[in-house]
């Protein structure tokens, strides 16, 4: 099967939220978790943000993934904060960037994870033109979102292809690697694109009227929790900044 | 009917221009990814002021040879800038994308989207949005290297500050436009070899 970023078909079963809902999630968490804004007074909060994806993912009936990505987490938060006062050198090197990286980048990505694989292109549309953003914005970032698995799956084919042909790192062509691997994957990337810009010309992207949306948007219940925590998160963090 | 294909050569950004950026962004963030994704090692921080636009010039020459419209190498460098911010690199390089796009955009421009030496030199100008990566370094430094510290641990922010002190700031703006014009020589070239065969540029 392909793999999709923006998923084509609407989810199914569990909890429906807004695409904005999730967009803010995606911000506040990339903010205050993975770019780490905020600095110690967001010790605690932290991880209860990166709890949230969790959640979202027991939501809508992935609790395999939930499981692994809890446990995932757990691990690399205990070894931060056991291993690394007592480890130096090499060592502390290895664990530093292993749980560190996690630590900083799972939670944003389980999250992004989340949010694409849940949500429709037509959704996606449908809440950023609520928000009235301009689709000179919206058109090419939903193009982002179809098309990056596209050009990461060339990439790998082409890599597999590389590999076969002996111009890898510490092989017999390694001079060669940034020749033989960039221009195959932009050709190809690029003749793929000129397809998919076809295809959505002709179901009428580039005409000058309005587009319609059959999807459902709107705020529920669970949405309004979300918001909830955002803005205690932010309200935290701003009341922290000034209280220091 | 001939006036819709005069009209689609005008300066309106149309669907398809849209969908080329979108596209060129992708191709752009996966190639710089590959070497962005070295920088938590601690000498490659100061080398993606090198390495990312001198790689980055091949795509951004290629896409040139599309966008032949005003505004939409503002709207690849606020993408680029936007996603970049997402995917936890400080706000600086939302502002930055934003910014040195439109110059780039002015750049090419001013030479009617057909001049060579302007290509390279917006190239050039396109490139120091990456700047706005290590911006975090020299605006807010101490409290960045606390919050460093919290997640990597002192051994890590020492050496990082020692590769990354204040007055390297001037040097990485330069690096990030010499090497970006460099960059754009080799899109050049690349295009000039491979491209143009290919029936792509």
């Amino acid at each position: 099967m392909r793999r999709e970023f923006l998923s084509s078909e609407q989810q199914k079963k569990g909890i429906h939220f807004d695409p904005r809902t999730k967009l803010l999630l995606i911000l506040i968490i990339s903010v205050f978790v993975l770019g780490g804004a905020g600095g110690n007074a967001m010790y605690f909060l932290r991880p209860v943000l990166s709890l949230v994806p969790f959640a979202m993912l027991i939501s809508v009936g992935r609790g395999f993934h939930a499981a692994l990505y809890i446990i995932a987490y757990t691990v690399c938060y205990v070894a931060q904060l056991i291993l690394l006062p007592i480890l130096t050198g090499f060592t502390n090197f290895l664990v530093l960037i292993l749980a560190g990286t996690f630590c900083r980048f799972l939670p944003g990505f389980i999250i992004a994870y989340f949010v694409v694989t849940t949500t429709t292109v037509s959704e996606f549309m449908a809440g950023m033109e609520r928000m009235h953003m301009p689709s000179k914005i919206t058109i090419p970032l939903s193009v982002v979102f179809r098309f990056a698995p596209t050009v990461l799956e060339e990439a790998a084919s082409i890599n597999d292809a590389m590999k076969m042909r002996g111009i890898r790192f510490g092989g017999k062509k390694s001079s060669k690697i940034l020749e033989y691997r960039l221009i195959p994957m932009i050709t190809c990337s690029v003749k793929i694109g000129e397809e998919l810009s076809a295809a959505a010309l002709t179901r009428g992207l580039g005409a000058p009227l309005k587009r319609t949306n059959i999807c459902e948007i709107g705020f529920h219940f669970p949405d309004v929790i979300i918001f909830i925590l955002c803005g205690v998160t932010v309200a935290w963090a701003i009341f922290s900044a000034f209280s220091i | 009917m001939a006036k819709d294909v005069t009209q689609k050569v005008s300066n309106h950004i149309g669907g398809k221009d849209l969908i080329t950026v979108g596209i060129y962004t992708v191709i752009y963030i996966v190639i710089i990814g590959i070497f962005g994704a070295l920088s938590f090692i601690p000498i490659f921080i100061p080398l993606t002021a090198v390495f990312c636009p001198l790689i980055g010039g091949i795509p951004f020459m290629l896409y040139v040879t599309k966008a032949k419209k005003f505004g939409m190498t503002t709207i690849m460098g606020t993408l680029i800038g936007v996603l970049m911010f997402v995917m936890g690199m400080g706000y600086w390089v939302a502002i930055t994308g934003l910014v040195f796009g439109l110059i780039a955009d002015l750049v090419l421009k001013s030479g009617k989207y057909q001049s060579a030496k302007r290509t390279i030199l917006a190239c050039g100008f396109f490139s120091m949005w990456e700047f706005g990566n290590l911006m975090p370094f020299f605006v807010g430094r101490e409290a960045y290297l606390a919050q460093l510290q919290e997640g990597y641990g002192a051994e890590y922010v020492s050496t990082v500050s020692s590769y990354m002190p204040m007055w390297i700031l001037p040097i990485l703006l330069i690096a990030t436009f010499i090497f970006g014009l460099l960059g754009g020589l080799i899109g050049k070239a690349i295009c000039k070899k491979h491209f143009k065969r290919a029936g792509i540029a």
